[in-house]
This record gives structure tokens, C-alpha cells and sequence, in this order.
């Protein structure tokens, strides 16, 4: 083979995978992902907040914390989520936000298959509405639950403070400032 | 580039962001015409319960128990409950933290639970419902072989599972 001809089939394949991480590092990306999370998170917090007796009944139902935290928990969960998915939209604190996001797609990743692959108990999920009545899903929950956990990471990992409100706001200061 | 922050300022800011989430929820749940208790009052309470047993039942059995009792010495953790049912009926569901000693096959699965029954303060056998006298035979031969605090809990899997109360599944 010529040495110096890198085409080939594991060239083009070389060439995809080094393309495709590109893509994963770009603060682009990290900016799109970052818009996904935060409106998921904003838009699976309000009926939550919205319910909160509805919303303990589920947590109750995973069986998982102590009964006596069920309640505490169902009324500041959704708050957290309410701000972590703001302050992403807006690129607040986005290291803290994305790590806080990360760390609680985690933890509900852990709990749904718990329940789900453990337990054999396919329950009420509680991830965007606050009704009891609404379909459950298991498996198809947790494919959900890891897409988001990547998106948590690669915004974690390489946001670059990229398109941020702070940045914005001190960008235009910085204009006065000189002007 | 922008040089990172270190590991240590996000997690402060993270611990402010759940602080903040904390206080905000808590205080928008104590405004809220919505909201609920800090300590919610979570779990079962049986409020009527009724002791049937089989005719085969004799005075000097070893206690029969009603559901709220097996459900006391459920939650003092110091009894063992035995399922005597077969063992696919066990893998498929059971009480949780049952052992399993299906009666049909004692000899088999009676040396492997013996050393969980060592220093057990209660024992309580059950298996399917009233119908179902394996845990009377199951009891009565506990009882002989010496051991203390043995009980029956005739409603078995069908009243524990009607109650909602915790099960597991698997061996």
C-alpha cells in the first residue's frame, strides 16, 4: 500500500470520527444542547410545581427516599429544575447548571431502571406532568433519560461560555466603557 | 480562551443554585392555596382486619396472625417470613425479605434457610391465602423441630399484595 495515499475505507471512516468529535467539542453544538436541556427542564418543572400533591404521590411511588423526605423533595425538586433549565437557557453559572443537570439525569436514570429492570415495577415517571393518569414507559424512558445525560455532558465539558447573557451584558458595558 | 473555573467555585455554585431551589420551593409551597405538608403522612395503616383460618386449624397450633400483626413484625424487621409456596410462585413475586421454603420440596430448601432462622425472634410462615394450609404444615414443623415464635399468616401473598404492602420479585 502507498503510504502516502491516506484514502481507503479507514481513512473515510478516520476522517468521520475525527469530524464527528469536532462536532462534539464545538461550542455550537454545546449551545443547541443547551437550548434542548433547558427548555426540557423548564417545561418538565411547571406542572410539577403546579401539583405538588400529585407530584410527592409519584415520588412516593418510586419507593426509593425515606417517606418523611417524599414531600420536601417533591416541592424543591422542580424549583431546582426550574432554575438550572433558566440559567442554562440564559447561560448562568453554566458549569454549576450543566453539572446540576447532569447530576440529576443521573439520578433519575439510576431510579427509573431501579424500578424498572430491579424491581420489575413499571411506574408513573413524574419527569413532565404531574398526573397520575399519564402512560407509562420504562424503556423507553431510560433511551430518553441517557440522550439528555450526554447533552449534560458535552454542555458541562465544552459550553466555552459561548452566547451567554452575562457575556452579552458585559460585552455592551465594555462598549460604553470605551466609548 | 476563556480560562476555567475551578472545580470547586462550581461546585459552590451549584450548592447555591439547589439552596436557592430549596428556600424559593419551600416558601412558594407555604403561600400556595396548593400546598402540602413539609412531612407528608406517607405509607399503609391497616384500619380493619379479620382472622380466618382453616378447619384443619387446632387450638394448639402454633398463632395465627391477622395482616396487621404480619405487618408489625414486618416493620420490627426482627421476624423472618417464609413463603412456602413453590419456588416459581416465590421468583414471581413474594414479601419482601420473604425466604423461600416451598413446602413440597422441605428437605431440598430447608438446610439454606436454616442458618437465616438461627436467632430469629418470630417466624412467620404464609403462603398463598386462607385456602392454602402449606404454612399451617410448614408452621407445625418448625414447631416440632423447636423453634420459638413461630406464626402462621394465613391471608398469605393475596391479602399482602391487596393491602399494596412492599414486595420484591426474584430468587
Amino acid at each position: 500500500m502507498d503510504p502516502g495515499r491516506p484514502a481507503g475505507r479507514k481513512g473515510v471512516v478516520e476522517k468521520q470520527m475525527k469530524l464527528l468529535k469536532e462536532i462534539f467539542r464545538d461550542k455550537h453544538t454545546a449551545l443547541v444542547f443547551r437550548m434542548v436541556l433547558g427548555l426540557t427542564f423548564l417545561y418538565a418543572s411547571l406542572d410539577k410545581i403546579a401539583y405538588p400533591q400529585n407530584f410527592s404521590q409519584i415520588v412516593y411511588n418510586y419507593k426509593i427516599l425515606p417517606s418523611f423526605v417524599v414531600n420536601i423533595f417533591a416541592i424543591t425538586l422542580p424549583w431546582v429544575e426550574l432554575i438550572c433549565g433558566l440559567f442554562l437557557i440564559g447561560g448562568i453559572f453554566l458549569e454549576s447548571s450543566s453539572l446540576l443537570i447532569l447530576i440529576l439525569l443521573a439520578v433519575f436514570t439510576i431510579a427509573t431502571s431501579f424500578n424498572v429492570f430491579i424491581r420489575g415495577i413499571d411506574i408513573q415517571c413524574g419527569c413532565f406532568t404531574a398526573s397520575l393518569a399519564a402512560k407509562k414507559q420504562g424503556a423507553e424512558l431510560l433511551f430518553r433519560d441517557v440522550i439528555l445525560l450526554l447533552m449534560s455532558v458535552q454542555v458541562f465539558l465544552f459550553n466555552q461560555n459561548f452566547a451567554t447573557l452575562p457575556g452579552f451584558y458585559q460585552r455592551i458595558l465594555y462598549r460604553w466603557l470605551l466609548k | 480562551m476563556r480560562q476555567r473555573q475551578s472545580f470547586s467555585s462550581v461546585l459552590l455554585k451549584a450548592a447555591g443554585i439547589v439552596c436557592a431551589g430549596f428556600v424559593i420551593g419551600i416558601l412558594n409551597n407555604s403561600f400556595s392555596p396548593r400546598g402540602i405538608e413539609l412531612v407528608g403522612n406517607w405509607g399503609n395503616k391497616v384500619i380493619s382486619d379479620s382472622l380466618v383460618v382453616p378447619n384443619s386449624y387446632e387450638p394448639e397450633d402454633p398463632e395465627a396472625v391477622t395482616l396487621s400483626q404480619a405487618l408489625k413484625s414486618f416493620e420490627s424487621e426482627k421476624a423472618v417470613f417464609l413463603d412456602c409456596r413453590v419456588k416459581e410462585d416465590f421468583d414471581s413475586g413474594h414479601i419482601k425479605g420473604a425466604l423461600s421454603l416451598p413446602w413440597e420440596e422441605f428437605e431440598v430448601y430447608f438446610p439454606e434457610v436454616k442458618s437465616s432462622l438461627g436467632d430469629a425472634k418470630e417466624i412467620v410462615a404464609y403462603c398463598d391465602g386462607t385456602e392454602c394450609e402449606l404454612s399451617l404444615l410448614l408452621a407445625r414443623e418448625l414447631a416440632q423441630l423447636g423453634y420459638q415464635g413461630v406464626k402462621v399468616f394465613f391471608g398469605g401473598w393475596l391479602e399482602w399484595t391487596r393491602a399494596g404492602l412492599p414486595v420484591e420479585k426474584g430468587s
